[in-house]
């Protein structure tokens, strides 16, 4: 059979043409990734395991023994648990934006990316979820957190920040996951063409029969047109919900307007750091140089640029406000923020959000990976110790200075933080072995297109 | 609802009589209602309560003594409030001391294995240790005195006591229009009789 | 002993309920367990009240003991007695620990030939004591505090019949040169009693009269009502405290005057003379002291004092202006070498001021032959035992061990006596070295009288049957005696001491007696006294001091540990110093110039070095205190109980904390009196550093409307000093241009925060002109709410658990500091400005905590209470974060499970619950007591009346500082209190949280004016 003439490029990214000849390159690195595991990669495995084992086992101990094991001290009642839920919340963001914001503005070079970012998505959804959990002083209760009939005929507080907490996340993982799933289905069905033995079945079962007719590609691309649509405002509602929880109380510093803005730009920009400081590691070790471009990782630099101006400008913004505001208490929060007890951790916030990205206003750097890679993670460290700063520095310099407070993390928290990294790499590292990281089909019609280009075709 | 009316604590007084009157006749060893004699023998269906309360397989716990109330409350017609002190006058309702028992059965019934049991117990001045059966949370605070004035039947807690020889928790289910029942002494069980009644719903009213 | 389900008290009343509990599986089966034989006053679930004494001090105030089925769980004052008048302070609130006290002694002791302590019989305990007894005779020797006087009629009977040598009465804190200096003066072998109530001026020469007495309770209630502004606007008494460190009392004083510590005399005779000067006096009073004034022109005495001239002559001038001043003599941590001449001196003062015969009344000396405590005989009795002249010294309700100075050689001492008999109820420093325990009875749990002062008689009476197998000490030494022989028998009466007691109450009606609490006569009028012809004979001079050292070392008396007998009560350990607010620790409070030169910050470990003694001691540099003095507080550094030594950390043999008697000299003054201030010191920095447990990180409120002051002149003026924050003023309902109201502006509305159909709006008042610091709301509260005490560790990490804390502000506070905690706060002499304010949940109208709990556990209930509800609770701890007074407290472990050890547990509020592991708790305005109210109320067909319920703290308070009550009631007291148009408001108002409780500004009186 002859491939059909290719379409022009305005339309390809509609109507796709059938797959490419099974023996694409394309297939074959990268479901080579797949393959047998290394050394290596057992190794690494093996470590997150047991870190995840360990996490879980300090959990049992606090929620036996009682959360006085944390660092918890009056009256600095949210800590490392709380700042890493939002962390991980944050993380969650990269995702959903390359795949569907970036699909509806028809960004091409998201595609080489944006399955590992949409399985991050699900993965940090996952780890973040877990932590209003650990962090509640009747773990077992929390249940009572969910609108269900119950024979007290009680009902919950749909007041509470808390309580719209619950619904944003529940719904954001919800429609990642079928997000990420939708996008997954082609590249299953070459998966399970290819794969045998458990496998086989596995893909069998969720490739879902496809058969990639004309029609399925039709009906697909439309699923992940409306899912975009879908998943667009949620990259904004999400966090700016998690950021009510502060931003609706009365504490100096948590009591601003500017903190939805704030957070979702806060938010991407961790996550495309989150992409980036795994994706270099993982194209590297897999040699996928050729799908996952030096230009992928300079266009995210760019983002991460403008995204760190604005997280900048909001932290100016904030000091800002404090000023003018006049009021005391405020004033007194940011300025002991910043020169109080917990000045290390505002600046090494203020340094790795604001200062260091700005690297990225040279070509030499966004393309330079290891300069990329560093800020990557600098970036990362810099925003959990933003919210850090947030939560914690705000909460030990209240209104009442009689009870201003002092917080530091006990080994129970530290571990159970380890162990969310763990939780969320131990995922990533099974993704890696089960699903292609690259979604296939979007690379090969990127290669269809270079061919039409090279044939002097659409223009 | 007769079962209520017929335990409105306003026929306190008439128990108290029908139980004296009791007493009484039983000193002068006439023939009462349920003949019984100082030194004679108690009642058959004295006896027989006594047998039916220690049956092991009844529902409800063993108890250290075979105490029939169907016999007490229902057949000789004492009032509640008469044994259980202060109930209608504290938040806890009482239960009786053993000398309250001993100040009946000292006069009659000694030929009763029970009643013999609970000798023993005054003689060695031991209390009777019971086993709880309507046992509420620790974090509920239970008005008993509010509920007896306010004309609530014991039995709407308790159950119809005084047809049991043998007291167990009665099992009863209250259903929601929407929810899931809720069962005996469960909150939403308080909660709908609350409801019904017009009593106060304040979550105070109880924890604290 | 099994713990104790709390339930189980509630519900089955039986003495043998620890038995019932004991079944430990995860479902135990319940056992009801009624009365063997049901007392007829007892009805399961309704409190019975009896009247008794408290016997945490000398002061003698009465006590009502609220027992539930038989369990005594609350002490409150007896409204009906003369001395405290039904308030409580913090040492009788947390007394009723030592009934249920885990250290108690559980029956009769002796020691082994190990060494060892192991359970003996009592028949054989008083066979053994009684042939000790007769070997001893005359090297007989008891050691005791001083007893009630039948009680003590009774040991000296015993003491004769048994041949005994005879007995010494130690207490430490007993005013025994006042006592001398009365006699000296006014001829009269008796401690003077103060009332305060009308006075205009009240010059305390460091008498610490709020702190520990002599009658703390009472004097804090006479000097309310004297400062009270809303009695007569203007017309208030001001207290000046002169000392050398800004003490709970100085602090709660309008100036204070720095004098070096012992030159009290001096200043006062120099004030003397200055009034004198200004004409102040009767004339025969002027003549009389004329010629002793002479030698001390306020000019000549500046030097000694540290107190310049000129304050001096104000003083003497606004003495003499005053229209009836009165002075109070030096107090124990000033008592010097010369401690007689300078309270001698006082009592002039106050005879030239006229008080002698007004506030000051001289009651006769007690009748011949009743002991009283001294400490030239507790001395002699320590020489006899070295020189081995006391072959067996009987030691009762006394510690001597840790409250004589090492210096006396009492622990030598005692290793010289062949057989020491101890009986104590519960373990201390003293019963840990006795041979014989035969334990007492704890006050709750026996019978007893006390006449703390001219007609006031009071009885104690057993309140809980003994809950070990202890017996009446003097039943005891009666049994001894019946058991020395017939001929000894003989002299000695039969029967138990209660029949004695009953037989020396025969003039009394006994019964209205035991139900009244004792007799109680009205008060005569106070005898105007002559002075004794050698009166004015006085060496008044500087102290006499031990040693080279730089720094005087002050011995800080503590309200709250008094001499060390309150260490093992965790409440008074858990609350801290109302000053330092340290708990559970020791300190040694420097002056920030003494910190500057030894280069040392808070927590720097101290070198203290006297003639008598070292120790190592944390620095706590403060304002507050002179440049020549170190002070270290009294009452830590035991070695024995669980909460009073290190048992915390596992080291029960280990003091936490020093003891500062054990470095100071054993002298005494020039009458025999003890003498506490006698050491210099030499002061180095270790190195070392330990960190202090401060519980309020700053006393520094930097301008935020937590604590507030008004001056005098604005009080006069009425104008209102915060016109938004009082709710209820004129200024309140000012409008803004725009015509509508701003929210913030509206006057206060209780209608809004409640249901529209509750008749009830649960509030509060507390007046800060009031409010002294002195922690019996608080320890009130821990009691009442079954709230637990952490210990030390936990409180260093901030996780104290209190419903209610006081907060200690230094004037308006400044925006400096914040870097480190706690932040130092400004004390400085002349007018002092500090605020206490009770920081409790304000059951806010709009309350931040209530809308952000995602599942309703609090909430606001329909009597406008901010309701909190545990077992709905699920911890997210939201409501803590968004409530700007900090009030909430989470509990971060199971605290029912070890907190209450043994029969500890026995003395929980079974109306409260005991809150479980991992929610939120806070105050809740006693909610039980309301609920209480409203069962009886209802019942009766009524709404509650006003004053038919108070709240525990509102109870205990001496001074009446806090009003509870029903807002919407417009004639309730508590309306009444706060509608203060210019002293009221609420705190952190701008918040508009709209809280419950409206504050009463402090008066700011400031120091006396010159006059033109």
């Amino acid at each position: 059979m002859t491939p059909p003439p290719p379409p022009p490029a305005s339309v390809a990214a509609m109507i796709r043409p059938m797959p490419a000849p099974a023996d694409s390159r394309a297939n074959r690195d990268i479901l080579a990734v797949m393959g047998r595991p290394t050394i290596g990669y057992v190794a690494l495995l093996a470590l997150v395991v047991s870190t995840v084992g360990w996490a879980l086992g300090t959990f049992v101990y606090q929620t036996y023994v009682g959360l006085g094991v944390a660092g918890y001290s009056h009256p600095i009642f949210w800590g490392v648990y709380i700042v890493t839920f939002v962390f991980w919340v944050g993380i969650a963001h990269a995702g959903t934006l390359i795949s569907a914001i970036l699909y509806l503005f028809r960004a091409k070079w998201r595609n080489a990316i944006n399955r590992s970012a949409e399985a991050m998505t699900v993965f940090a959804v996952a780890t973040a979820g877990l932590f209003p959990l650990i962090h509640l002083g009747r773990v077992f209760k929390f249940y009572w957190l969910l609108p269900y009939p119950n024979q007290r005929a009680l009902w919950v507080n749909f007041k509470s920040p808390l309580l719209w907490d619950v619904f944003a996340i529940s719904t954001y993982a919800t429609i990642s996951i079928v997000f990420f799933y939708v996008g997954l289905v082609p590249d299953l069905a070459i998966a399970r063409d290819r794969a045998t033995g458990w496998r086989k079945v596995l893909y069998s079962i969720l490739a879902l029969g496809w058969q990639g007719t004309t029609k399925q590609w039709k009906a697909h691309n439309r699923t992940v047109l409306h899912l975009s649509g879908l998943a667009t405002p949620l990259v904004l509602s999400v966090h700016s919900v998690v950021s009510w929880d502060f931003a609706s109380s009365i504490v100096p510093g948590w009591h601003a307007t500017i903190f939805a803005p704030y957070f979702v730009a806060g938010a991407i920009f961790s996550g495309f750091a989150m992409v980036l400081t795994v994706m270099i590691p993982v194209r590297r070790i897999y040699g996928l140089e050729r799908y996952i471009t030096d230009y992928h990782f300079e266009n995210m630099s760019r983002f991460i640029l403008l995204t760190s101006l604005i997280v900048g400008y909001a932290y100016a913004t904030e000091y800002f406000v404090a000023w003018y505001s006049g009021v005391e208490p405020e004033r007194t929060a940011f300025w002991l923020r910043a020169f109080g007890s917990y000045w290390i951790s505002t600046w090494i916030m203020i340094s790795c959000n604001a200062f260091f990205p700005q690297v990225f206003w040279f070509k030499r750097a966004r393309t330079h990976i290891p300069t990329v890679f560093v800020v990557s993670v600098l970036v990362n460290i810099g925003m959990w110790f933003e919210r850090y700063v947030i939560i914690v520095g705000s909460l030990s310099r209240e209104y009442n200075p009689a009870v201003w407070g002092q917080y530091t993390p006990s080994w129970v928290e530290l571990s159970i933080l380890a162990g969310s990294f763990a939780w969320f790499s131990m995922f990533f590292l099974i993704f890696l072995k089960l699903f292609p990281v690259i979604a296939i089909n979007e690379v090969k019609e990127l290669e269809i297109h270079e061919r039409a280009h090279a044939n002097g075709g659409a223009h | 609802m007769a079962s209520r009316a017929r335990w409105r604590p306003s026929r306190r007084a008439l128990g108290l009589l029908g139980a004296s009157a009791l007493v009484t006749a039983s000193l002068l060893a006439l023939p009462g209602p349920e003949p019984v004699g100082a030194q004679g023998q108690s009642s058959a269906a004295a006896r027989e309560a006594q047998t039916l309360a220690g049956d092991e397989s009844a529902p409800g716990p063993k108890q250290p003594i075979p105490f029939s109330h169907a016999l007490h409350a229902g057949t000789y017609q004492i009032e509640c409030l008469y044994c259980h002190t202060g109930t209608d006058r504290s938040m806890a309702a009482g239960v009786p001391s053993v000398e309250s028992c001993m100040g009946c059965h000292s006069q009659f019934g000694a030929d009763l294995e029970g009643v013999q049991i609970l000798q023993r117990y005054w003689d060695e001045k031991k209390p009777i240790e019971w086993v709880q059966i309507h046992r509420l949370p620790e974090h509920v605070q239970f008005p008993h005195h509010r509920h007896v004035k306010a004309g609530v039947a014991c039995q709407t807690c308790h159950g119809p006591v005084q047809e049991m020889h043998k007291v167990y928790l009665v099992p009863d289910t209250k259903w929601w229009p929407w929810g899931t029942p809720a069962r005996k002494l469960e909150m939403g069980w308080c909660i709908s009789c609350h409801r019904e009644n017009e009593a106060t719903q304040d979550c105070f009213a109880c924890h604290y | 002993m099994p713990e104790i389900d709390r339930r189980e008290f509630l519900k089955l009343v039986g003495a043998s309920a620890g038995a019932a509990a004991a079944a430990g599986c995860s479902e135990p089966v319940e056992k009801l367990i009624p009365y063997v034989i049901q007392p007829e006053e007892i009805t399961p679930g309704i409190p019975v009240y009896y009247a008794s004494t408290c016997q945490e001090c000398p002061a003698g105030c009465g006590l009502l003991v609220k027992t539930r089925e038989g369990r005594p769980i609350k002490l409150e004052g007896n409204p009906s007695h003369p001395i405290n008048r039904g308030s409580l302070c913090a040492r009788g609130q947390a007394a009723i620990g030592r009934t249920y006290h885990p250290d108690r002694y559980p029956g009769p002791q002796r020691r082994n030939q190990a060494g060892q302590l192991e359970p003996v019989s009592w028949d054989e305990a008083i066979r053994l004591l009684a042939r000790k007894v007769q070997e001893a005779g005359p090297g007989t020797w008891l050691l005791s505090g001083e007893p009630g006087p039948t009680a003590g009629r009774w040991i000296d009977r015993w003491l004769t019949a048994v041949g005994a040598g005879g007995r010494v009465v130690h207490e430490p804190f007993a005013p025994e040169a006042v006592r001398e200096a009365t006699s000296a003066v006014f001829g009269v072998a008796s401690e003077p009693l103060f009332d305060l109530s009308d006075t205009d001026l009240v010059l305390d020469f460091a008498s610490d009269f709020l702190e520990i007495g002599p009658s703390p309770v009472e004097h804090g209630r006479q000097l309310a009502a004297a400062r009270d502004v809303a009695a007569a606007r203007g017309r208030t008494a001001r207290l000046v405290s002169v000392g050398p460190r800004l003490s709970m009392t100085a602090s709660n004083a309008d100036e204070w005057v720095s004098a070096r510590p012992g030159s009290e005399g001096l200043l006062a005779l120099a004030v003397a003379r200055a009034a004198l000067d200004a004409g102040a006096g009767s004339p025969e009073a002027r003549q009389a002291l004329a010629g002793l004034l002479e030698h001390f022109a306020p000019e000549r005495v500046a030097g000694q004092t540290g107190v310049d001239a000129a304050t001096i002559v104000r003083l003497g001038r606004a003495a003499a202006r005053a229209r009836h001043a009165v002075a109070l003599p030096p107090g124990v941590s000033v008592t010097a070498r010369r401690a007689k001449a300078s309270a001698a001196a006082v009592l002039l003062l106050n005879h030239l001021l006229g008080a002698v015969g007004r506030s000051v009344r001289i009651p006769p000396a007690p009748a011949e032959g009743r002991r009283r405590p001294s400490y030239r005989e507790t001395l002699a009795l320590v020489d006899a035992m070295k020189s081995s002249k006391v072959k067996l010294l009987l030691v009762a309700d006394a510690n001597p061990l840790y409250s004589l100075p090492v210096a006396s050689g009492f622990a030598a001492a005692l290793e010289k006596v062949p057989f020491v008999v101890s009986f104590a109820s519960a373990a201390d420093e003293t019963s840990a070295r006795a041979h014989l325990i035969l334990p007492d009875h704890t006050p709750l749990e026996s019978w007893g009288d006390a006449a703390p002062r001219l007609g006031v008689r009071s009885l104690l009476q057993p309140t809980v049957r003994p809950l070990h197998d202890t017996r009446a000490f003097v039943d005891t030494l009666l049994d001894v005696g019946r058991a020395m022989g017939s001929e000894v028998a003989a002299k000695l009466p039969p029967g138990s001491f209660r029949n004695l007691l009953e037989e020396a109450w025969a003039d009394t009606d006994w019964r209205t007696a035991l139900a009244g609490g004792g007799v109680f006569e009205g008060a005569s009028p106070a005898p105007s006294l002559p002075l004794t012809p050698g009166a004015t004979r006085l060496e008044v001079a500087e102290p006499l001091l031990e040693g080279d050292g730089e720094w005087v070392l002050l011995p800080v008396t503590s309200g709250l540990l008094y001499d060390g007998r309150g260490a093992n009560l965790p409440w008074l350990q858990e609350v801290p110093d109302p000053v330092t607010k340290v708990a559970w620790q020791s300190w040694a409070e420097i002056s920030h110039a003494t910190a500057g030169r030894l280069g040392v910050e808070l927590g720097d470990v101290l070198a203290v070095e006297t003639p008598a003694g070292r120790l190592e001691v944390p620095a706590f540099p403060r304002g507050g205190i002179r440049d020549d003095v170190i002070g270290v507080p009294i009452g830590q550094g035991h070695t024995v109980g669980r909460y009073a030594s290190d048992a915390e950390h596992g080291r029960p043999d280990a003091p936490r904390g020093v003891n500062v008697i054990q470095v100071l000299p054993a002298a005494t003054d020039e009458a025999g009196g003890r003498a506490w201030l006698a050491a210099r010191a030499r002061v180095q920095k270790t190195g070392r550093f330990q960190r202090v447990a401060v519980v309020q990180t700053s006393q520094n409120q930097r301008k935020r409307r937590l604590g507030e002051a008004v001056s005098l002149a604005a009080l006069a003026a009425g104008d209102a000093h915060a016109p938004a924050a009082n709710g209820h003023g004129e200024a309140a309902a000012e409008t803004h241009g725009d015509g509508h109201e701003h929210e913030l502006l509206k006057p206060y509305d209780a209608a809004k925060d409640s249901a529209p159909d509750s008749p009830y709006r649960w509030g509060m008042a507390i007046d800060l002109d009031r409010c002294t610091s002195c922690n019996a709301c608080v320890v009130a509260c821990y009691v009442e709410n079954n709230v637990p005490v952490v210990g030390e560790t936990r409180t260093l990490q901030a996780r104290q658990m209190s419903w209610l804390r006081l907060e200690r502000w230094v004037g308006d506070g400044d925006l400096e500091g914040g870097r480190k905690l706690p932040i130092g706060a400004k004390e400085a002499p002349g007018a002092v400005d500090v605020r206490h304010t009770p920081q409790l949940c304000q059951h806010c109208g709009a309350a931040p905590c209530e809308p952000v709990c995602p599942v309703l556990a609090t909430y606001h209930t329909p009597e406008g209470l901010n309701g909190m509800i545990y077992n709905r609770c699920v911890g997210t701890r939201y409501c803590s974060n968004n409530c700007p007074y900090k009030v909430r407290r989470f509990s971060y472990f199971d605290y029912s499970r070890e907190n209450w050890p043994g029969l500890l547990s026995l003395m929980l509020n079974p109306d409260v619950t005991v809150r479980g592991q991992g929610v939120m708790e806070k105050c809740t305005f006693c909610v039980q007591r309301i609920a209480a109210a409203r069962h009886t109320a209802t019942l009766e067909g009524r709404t509650i009346r006003d004053g038919e319920v108070t709240t525990a703290c509102a109870q205990a308070c001496p001074t009446q500082a806090i009003t509870f009550g029903n807002l919407k009631d417009e004639k309730s007291r508590v309306v009444q209190a706060s509608h203060d148009p210019v002293r009221s408001y609420h705190a952190l108002h701008e918040l508009n949280t709209r809280p419950a409780i409206t504050y009463l500004a402090k008066v700011k009186r400031g120091v006396f004016e010159e006059e033109a």
